[in-house]
Parts: structure tokens; sequence; C-alpha cells
């Protein structure tokens, strides 16, 4: 089992980099556009804006998945704080279920949906002609990873009475 | 109230009772409202409207200013603004508090973030203010309502926010609209420290030397000071200048500002590495997830909210308590401040726009002036208990309990909302700025 655990460690820590690459990518590309603009000599790019909001939309969503697994989202805990441990295991549940009915149902089926579907209608982005529906590929992908990461959660949530460690996935 | 509505409502505040991440709150009550009606495809449309509403250029500037606030917050950034700072108003008695209010105001000038300002500048002016015989409780309430400053005056990100979700606003209006109300809000809070420690409980409250009147710090020359603040002030020239000739748009002007911060923190001051960068950009990317996440779920639930008129059905409901606009204004802020208790700002942002910008712009208010309203409220919200971010942040760093600082906050608290009042009833405050630059 721990080398299941080691692989799934790498495929996050890989999923990290992307994003910080994807991150890098982006600063480059919106400097380039506004250098390309202002320094004569430079042919003008048109492509920098179009290719930034769908690498904002790839940096979003994996960094969304990313933060759900550090438990990072914001939500109002001021109540279950007022519960017993054993209710707020309960609710615990309860709400990497509820996250798991948006990311499979939203995030999962829409996005495969929203992938198909632009795709069939051809849609291109106006300046690199590239297939939107690949772009929205993300959406999918983002909603496996939030789906994993509930599970993971889910195992790790130990049961009253339990002694199975934390990483013992 | 239609049954969808209420689905709507029922979904969403079950979920967020029991502490399920806002974003999906949000998510999960359009997607069940949109399945009752039937005849759309849900998942295609939340996930379709999720996706495009990322993918939107004034967005983008989020991600730069939550970068370069990362890249200069861990630097010496907000102490050189301190000295700057302390030899503006270090030498009045009580001179430490103002310092700490006009530090923060400096920061917010360039990050777009109160949180990041409660704990840089928190960090080293709490202990120092201990030291001088302040009340720590005292010193964190400062720190915490300052902080919040930073969200009017430019460049911030909720304001980004606020002209995504309200549809069509200028980030650049936005942003000169903010300077005014926020230069406000700190003169308010100085104004309630100098009556706590000269009036209500001074050698409680304070050191001895801010109650015997003497001054409290040696301060630099203020050319000195201001030479070693002016790389991080040129900053704030860099992106106000660049929008406002014209040179750039926001978006890119937030590029600009991320490169100059690299240079900045990698060259000049030398205090960030190159192998520091990944983990920079990852902590950047994160926190800007947790924003574009929420905008993505808005943006599906305020077509949910479209659709089934709940900005009409809550504008009749109002009208129909009162037909005055004060009133009106009044019954808003009184909203705006419970939600704010118990709710960050960016979720209360884009939940309560759509709902209540049709309603005062139907009252002639101008959608400028609402979004400079509604973050001045919210920022108290940041203060208050039970959920309030600033405060959690100042309690940390000052090592003390929400209970002991809640009374310390009072007359900064009065001090907010009679500064609020202002913002919302003098409407020039906001706009005269703006207007100037024929932003409007």
């Amino acid at each position: 089992m721990t080398a299941l655990a080691k692989l799934w460690e790498r495929i996050c820590r890989g999923l990290e980099i992307f994003t910080i690459a994807l991150f890098a990518a982006l600063v480059l590309d919106v400097l380039w556009g506004v250098t390309s603009r202002y320094v004569p000599g430079i042919r003008p790019s048109d492509w920098t804006e179009e290719l930034a909001v769908y690498l904002l939309v790839w940096i979003s969503l994996y960094g969304a998945a990313l933060t759900y697994r550090g438990y990072g989202h914001l939500g109002v805990d001021y109540f279950v704080a007022k519960l017993d441990p054993s209710a707020q295991r309960l609710v615990a549940v309860v709400v990497e279920i509820a996250v798991l009915i948006f990311a499979g149902f939203a995030l999962v089926y829409g996005g495969s949906r929203l992938v198909f579907e632009t795709l069939a209608s051809n849609q291109l982005t106006p300046v690199l002609q590239w297939k939107i529906g690949y772009l929205y590929s993300t959406v999918p992908l983002s909603g496996l990873f939030i789906c994993a990461f509930c599970i993971e959660h889910l195992i790790k949530l130990q049961p009253a009475g339990s002694h199975a460690t934390p990483t013992d996935i | 109230m239609s049954a969808e509505v209420l689905i709507l409502l029922v979904v969403f505040l079950g979920l967020l009772l029991l502490n399920v991440p806002i974003a999906i709150c949000i998510g999960l009550a359009t997607v069940a409202t949109i399945a009752t009606l039937g005849d759309v495809p849900t998942g295609y449309v939340v996930a379709q409207r999720l996706a495009t509403g990322i993918a939107s250029f004034p967005l983008l500037a989020i991600p730069f200013f939550v970068l370069s606030g990362v890249l200069m917050g861990d630097g010496g950034m907000a102490r050189r603004l301190m000295d700057f700072a302390s030899s503006l108003v270090g030498r009045f008695p009580g001179g430490l508090a103002y310092v700490n209010t006009v530090t923060c105001m400096l920061f917010g000038a360039v990050s777009g973030s109160a949180a990041a300002a409660v704990s840089s500048i928190g960090g080293f002016m709490i202990p120092q203010m201990e030291a001088k015989g302040y009340k720590r409780e005292f010193a964190v309430a400062l720190t915490a309502t300052s902080a919040t400053t930073g969200l009017l005056i430019p460049p911030s990100n909720i304001m980004i926010v606020f002209a995504v979700v309200s549809g069509n606003v200028s980030v650049a209006a936005l942003f000169l609209a903010g300077v005014l109300p926020g230069i406000l809000v700190g003169l308010s809070i100085m104004a309630a420290s100098f009556v706590t420690l000269r009036f209500l409980r001074p050698a409680h409250t304070a050191g001895k030397a801010a109650a015997a009147s003497i001054t409290e710090m040696v301060t630099m020359p203020v050319g000195r000071a201001f030479l070693g603040a002016l790389p991080s002030l040129l900053l704030v020239v860099i992106v106000l200048g660049g929008i406002l000739g014209g040179l750039f748009s926001a978006t890119e002007a937030s590029a600009i500002a991320v490169a100059y911060c690299l240079i900045l923190a990698m060259f000049v001051y030398r205090e960030v590495k190159l192998t520091a960068l990944p983990p920079i950009l990852l902590k950047a990317a994160l926190t800007t997830s947790v924003v574009m996440l929420l905008v993505g779920a808005s943006q599906a639930m305020s077509w949910v909210l479209a659709y089934e008129r709940v900005p009409q059905m809550v504008s009749a409901a109002l009208i129909a308590l009162s037909d005055n606009p004060i009133i009106i204004l009044l019954l808003i802020n009184v909203l705006l401040l419970v939600v704010g208790t118990f709710m960050d700002m960016t979720p209360a942002v884009l939940i309560f726009t759509p709902i209540f910008l049709p309603v005062v712009t139907g009252l002639g208010m101008d959608p400028v002036h609402f979004g400079i309203l509604m973050i001045a409220n919210l920022c108290i919200g940041l203060c208050t208990p039970p959920v309030g971010t600033c405060l959690f942040v100042g309690c940390s760093v000052g090592k003390t309990s929400i209970a002991r600082v809640v009374p310390s906050a009072i007359p900064f608290f009065i001090a907010m909302m009679i500064a609020l009042m202002a913002i919302t009833y003098l409407p020039w405050l906001s706009l005269a700025l703006p207007r100037l630059f024929k932003l409007l």
C-alpha cells in the first residue's frame, strides 16, 4: 500500500509543478503582450490575451484542486466548531460527500459534456485558432482530482477507536 | 417566493452551516436549482458558466497582484514603509499608534490584501507597541482594523472581483474611487486612537509615554525615510500612473508590478533567491484559486438569480419597507454588516452584488459608489467575530485571544461605522476622483 501512497504523492507533486509552470507561463505571456505593444520594432502580439485567460482557467481549477487537498477553501466553521468531536467527524464525512457530488456531477460529468459539445461545434479561439473544447478539458480533469482528494480525505479520516495512521492508505 | 428560490436558499444555507467550502455551497445550490427547472442540461450549464466565468481578462490582475504581494510581503518592504510613516507621524504623543495606521495605509497602496498587511505589519509593530507600554490587545485591534484600509486604497483585489461580477464597471474607476474613502477610514481610525489614548483610558491602554505626551520613538529625517521607501512607493506610481495615463490596462499594470517586484526582491533588496521562486508561485496560485473557484461558482449562481428574477424580488421587498433611498441604503448596510460578521469578503461581494446592485442603480446610485460602500462595509466584518480574517490573523500574530481583543476594538468599530455612513451618504467622496480623471 505504501507504494501506492508514494505514487500518489508523486502525482500530486507533478500537479503542483504543472501549476507552477502554468503560472510562470502566464506571467511571461502577459509581459510579452505589453512589451510587444510598446517596444518599437516588435510586432504587437494579439494572441497573448487569448492564451492568458485560458491559462488562468487552468491555474485556477488545478490550484483549486490542490487547495482542496490542503483544506484551504473558505468555509464557515463557526457552527461546526461548537459540536462534539464525534458529531464533527460525521459532519466532515457529509462535507466530503457534498464536494464529491459537486465535483463528480458538475465538473467531471458536466465538464465532459462541455468538452464534447464544444468540440462537436468546432469552436475555435479567434486568433490562435485552437479548439476551445480541448482548452476546457481542464474542467473534468480538475474535477477528477477533486474527487480523488475527497476520497483521500475520507480514508485519512480516522473512525472512532481505529489506530490507523493518517498516511496509511 | 418561488419553489426554486427556496431550494437555492435551503441548500446553500444548509451546506454553509456544515462548513462545506462556500464555493461548493454556491455550486451545489445552483445545481439543485437548475435541476428543478427541468428543461436545462444542468451539469453542462454549471460547468460552462464556471469556466467562462473565470476566463476573463480583468480577473487576471488578481493572480498578479497576489504574486507581487507575496514577493514583497516577506521582504523588508513593510519595515521601510514603517520608517517612512514614523518620519511623518511618529513624533506626536501616541505616535506609534498613528505610525501603525499610516504604515497599513501605505502597505495597502502596494498590496491588495488586508490579511497580509496584518501579518507583515503586526509582526513587528505589535511587539514594539507592547514594549512601549501599550496594551497588547489595543495594538492587535488597531493593526487589524487599520489593515482593512488597504482594501479601499488601490490596488485592491476585491475591487477587481466587484468589477467583474457587476458586469461592466471599470477597474480603473473603482481604484480611483477607493482613494478618498480609504484615507477617510484611516483618519477615522487615527482619530479613534487619539480619543482612546487621550480621554478614554490613557494610562491603561497606552504606554506611559503616550499618556505623558512624550515622543516614543527616534524618527529618521523625512527625506531619508522617503528614499528608503521610494522603491516600494514607486510601484503605486507605475500601477496607477500607467492605468490612468491610458498606457496599459489594470491587468497589464499588475503584470508589470510582478516584473518590478521580482527585480526589486531578487536584485535590489536581494531578499528572494531564484530557488525560492517555485514555492512563491505555488503559494500565489493556490491563493488565487480560492478566489477564482468562488468567482466561477458565483457566475453560475448569478445566472440562476437573474433567471428567477431574484434582484427584482429583493428590490420589491425593500421598496415595500420604505421608498426612501436613505432608509434602503441603511437597510442594505445593516444586512451587509450582519453578513460580514459570518462570511469572508470575497464570497459576500460575489453573492450580494448581483442581488443589491440592480436595486441601488434603480435608485440612481452609481455602481462605482456602491462597490466602495460594499467594500467599506465588509471591511468591518473582517475585524469582528465570529468570522473575521483580519482579527484571526491579528490574534495569532499578537498571541492573544479574540475575546480579549474585541473590547479594545470597539472604538475602532465606531470610527469605521462613522466613516461608512459618510461613504454611503456622500457620493462625491467616491466619485470625485474618477470624475476628475474622466473615468465616469
